[in-house]
């Protein structure tokens, strides 16, 4: 008997092994999706601290929170961990009744009244960059939140908050529902378990964290016990690629199967490779021109606010600049929420412009100073051609604008005490509703926008501070419509564009939904 | 010998102090606001007054620096304001990737561009001598970031040879940490696998991040052992009838290695803390972007804890050429 094996039976043994080894690679491969972007800002995977966008898209896989929007619908709520909720006024405000589904933790252990609790009331004594949303906008206290039965949630709130406001943030990750036990064996210090929830997970969503290794990547396991159940995609990874050159290269060479932070030109590129999907998705963020409007400055006058408006030729921003990645917007609600409207008030009109600014006392024109920042601007496009570009269209009209440009950071300092003239700037909502928008930019009193450009409107201010509080649907989008009108025709901003966000995907990709929030449902993803 | 390392190091701590005061009044007189910076555009006033009250940002500058110092003589490098972080396990997390990334460049610098140097004095004037002077022209001439792209859409996206960006492939898990160098991880943890595929991911930044010293080494090897070569007690060993390998290695390489040496210890301080954009190209996940990352946001502590490692990199890799060069030429002492 011939104990070694022959040359062919050796060499069949081996090409079993390689096949079985290409095979289990391939279904490991068939099952991971690999995400790469810049990721740079993520600090914490604590949902009641994390205030990033990498954060909420991460912990919006890990947590689930009571109701959320699904897909790229953002303006209807739908159920999560609450099967239902109904909404009651009392006498001191409302008081919004959640029923809890049944769900498991990660952990195994099952999602209570008590941990819905304890979530919210860890994030409220937390003093969080993210509390103020639920103690100052949704004015919930310690005891606001209560559990009259393992399954129900009761949430008061006062007067001076509006339901659907609360009901809107608390799809954010500040919502998140923590396993209250997980947490509390895990606290040091007083810290609610804050500093082992910053690498660690203890939610009820469809995935949940294997291990985050700082600029390197975030691995996400599936959640075997999640009721939102991933069919297909078994592990998600997050791979920090701050260049969109690594990106491409990386996508290009099916290292990575989704590339989150793409520029302008190598979308265009994208677009007409076959191997490759490219998505324009929606954003929130809109870029603006922010006109300091104090006494005596050159902004004073309503008109000379509007002749800059006139004078813009945004059509040329967003099909030149930005290659169509934005929406050309004129009004301060982002379209796609309720209260927005897509309506044009300023048609591209040097003409006009001239003859407000010559209405205006200033025939001749003025010399101004703007204020830009380092690096790119919404969409991907460097500030720095955007700004050449309204320094140009400006120019036909007589404003003489001076291009100063410094560090973001340096430029906000001065943007908050005041000294700013003009400045390019942008702006994402924290939450997704109109009122996001509606009290910083049109409420001089929030000390937020319209109070760093200086412009003090009492009509405003009342208009945005009655739709906050409107539970009334149809009557708030009508507050939002006469707002949005007041500060088209007033108001201290020059609208540029909403920018989308592009997102290029391996076409064997599918399911793969980032909605205006930078939220993504992995679990939907599949590859083929 | 003792005596002289101590001094050294008494020097050492001397030079460090003056880095963190330079760090400290450069980083703290910025016009800019670092709570601005950290919690951005949508921060309410009352935020930013918390902020800068927790982080001591209110305190007069003297008051800072006083508190700065006090930690760090307990070893306590501060608290990161970006990542919450204390500065310390930051460091710990970032650096070994940098380091790694480091020794494979120098490793590479020396294989290299010590032999391409020998050959082009050996050869002088000759074709050899020419194809090493063109490629530490090129070398020293091209643009870190440049020559980062075209070896990834080369080597990794067209030829596929080589892995991408990153320090492991996509679909291995990182292997547990214990050093933080990737690939002596996953030796730990007897995963051949992943430990090949970490070696294979060091290639092509370790060449790009070496390139420019390889380039450097080579003309320096060049010029030194052109001298040297001309050197009389050279051309007595040669009279002397002795083997030409042997004149080139015991009184030619030996002499010339001392000026190399100098050059050596800087290049090595310089590719530890120059690796940021190897590092930002290739996703590399080291102090360089730590270091960027940190200035952007204006984390002063971040910043200063960087800066001191740097400092402190350059004066061990100083200190460490001065004493080998006793060994390479007995006539220096230290005393």
């Amino acid at each position: 008997m011939n104990l070694i094996p022959s040359r062919t039976a050796l060499s069949r043994i081996l090409m079993c092994t390689a096949l079985l080894g290409a095979g289990l690679a391939g279904a490991q491969r068939q099952n991971t999706l690999v995400v790469g972007g810049d990721f740079s800002d993520l600090v914490t995977l604590d949902p009641g601290v994390a205030y990033e966008f990498s954060g909420s898209l991460i912990l919006g896989n890990i947590y689930d929170t009571l109701v959320a929007y699904e897909g790229n619908n953002l303006k209807t709520l739908r159920p999560r961990l609450a099967s239902s909720w109904s909404v009651a006024q009392t006498g001191t405000g409302s008081r919004i009744t959640f029923k809890l589904r049944d769900a498991k933790f990660s952990t195994g252990r099952p999602v209570t009244a008590a941990d819905v609790v304890y979530s919210l009331e860890r994030v409220i004594n937390l003093k969080t960059p993210s509390s103020f949303l639920l103690t100052d906008v949704a004015n919930l206290k310690v005891g606001s939140v209560t559990a009259p039965d393992a399954k129900t949630v009761v949430m008061d709130i006062p007067k001076t908050a509006n339901p659907n406001i609360v009901l809107a943030l608390l799809t954010f990750n500040v919502g998140g529902i923590v396993d209250s036990t997980e947490a509390k064996a895990h606290i040091q210090n007083g810290d609610y378990g804050s500093a082992w929830l910053k690498n660690h997970s203890a939610g009820s969503g469809p995935f949940k964290l294997n291990r985050w290794d700082q600029s390197a990547q975030v691995a996400l396991d599936v959640n075997p016990n999640a009721f939102r159940r991933s069919t297909t995609i078994k592990r998600v990874i997050l791979r920090y690629m701050q260049e969109s050159a690594a990106q491409q290269t990386a996508l290009n060479s099916g290292e990575i199967d989704v590339a989150w932070d793409y520029t302008p030109d190598a979308f265009k590129a994208a677009q007409t490779n076959p191997n490759l999907k490219a998505l324009k998705t929606d954003t929130f963020t809109m870029a603006y021109l922010g006109m300091n409007s104090a006494k005596g400055s050159v902004f004073e006058d309503a008109r000379v606010r509007q002749a800059v408006r006139y004078a813009i030729d945004q059509d040329g921003i967003v099909k030149s600049l930005l290659q169509g990645l934005a929406l050309k917007t004129q009004t301060i609600i982002p379209l796609g929420m309720a209260g927005s409207t897509s309506r044009i008030s300023y048609p591209y009109d040097p003409a006009k412009a001239k003859a407000l600014l010559r209405a205006a006392g200033k025939p001749d024109g003025f010399s101004v100073d703007m204020q830009i920042g380092t690096g790119a601007c919404p969409g991907g496009v460097p500030c720095q051609d955007l700004a050449a570009k309204l320094q140009s269209d400006l120019a036909k009209v007589g404003i003489k604008v001076n291009i100063r440009q410094s560090v973001t950071s340096e430029m906000l300092t001065a943007y908050r005490a005041q000294k700013t003239s003009l400045i390019l700037m942008y702006w994402g909502p924290d939450y997704p509703d109109a009122d996001g928008n509606g009290t910083p930019l049109a409420d001089y009193g929030a000390k937020s926008l319209a109070w760093r450009n200086a412009w003090n409107n009492p009509q405003a201010s009342q208009l945005a501070q009655a739709a906050a509080t409107e539970t009334n649907q149809a009557k708030r989008v009508n507050l939002y419509a006469q707002l949005n009108k007041l500060m088209v025709d007033e108001g201290p901003y020059a609208v540029l564009y909403q920018p989308n966000k592009p997102v290029v995907t391996s076409k064997n990709v599918t399911g793969f939904v980032r909605d205006a929030n930078g939220n993504v449902q992995f679990e939907r993803v599949s590859k083929k | 010998m003792f005596v002289y390392i101590l001094k050294r190091l008494g020097l050492m701590l001397f030079v460090l102090w003056g880095v963190t005061l330079t760090a400290f009044l450069i980083s703290h007189t910025l016009p800019a606001d670092p709570a601005a910076a950290v919690l951005g555009n949508n921060a309410r006033e009352e935020q930013l007054a918390e902020f800068r009250q927790r982080y001591g940002l209110d305190q007069p500058l003297p008051v800072q620096y006083g508190l700065y110092m006090k930690g760090l003589l307990r070893g306590d490098l501060g608290t990161s304001l970006r990542t919450q972080n204390s500065i310390t396990s930051d460091l710990r997390q970032f650096f070994p990737a940098t380091l790694e990334i480091t020794l494979v460049a120098v490793v590479f610098a020396l294989v290299i561009g010590l032999p391409l140097g020998i050959v082009a004095a050996l050869w002088h004037g000759r074709w050899p001598d020419l194809t090493a002077r063109i490629f530490s022209l090129l070398g020293g001439a091209t643009p870190v970031y440049w020559l980062a792209i075209l070896a990834l859409t080369l080597f990794h996206e067209k030829l596929g040879w080589l892995p991408g960006p990153g320090r492991l492939d996509s679909y291995s898990l990182p292997p547990p940490v214990h050093t933080g160098l990737v690939s002596v991880d996953a030796l730990l943890a007897g995963d051949r696998q992943v430990f090949v595929d970490a070696l294979r991911h060091l290639i092509l930044p370790g060449l790009v991040l070496g390139a420019y010293s390889a380039a450097l080494l080579t003309r320096m090897t060049r010029s030194a052992l052109l001298e040297v070569l001309s050197q009389d007690y050279v051309r007595t060993a040669r009279a002397k009838g002795l083997k030409r390998s042997r004149v080139i290695s015991k009184h030619a390489l030996r002499n010339a290695a001392l000026p190399l040496l100098t050059v050596f210890g800087g290049l090595f301080g310089g590719l530890l803390t120059g690796a940021v954009l190897t590092e930002t190209i290739f996703s590399w996940p080291g102090i360089g972007g730590y270091a960027t990352t940190s200035a952007i946001s204006l984390d002063f502590p971040a910043v200063m804890g960087v800066t001191l490692v740097a400092g402190l990199a350059y004066s061990v890799v100083n200190l460490l050429v001065d004493l080998a060069y006793a060994f390479f030429d007995p006539r220096i002492s230290y005393r």
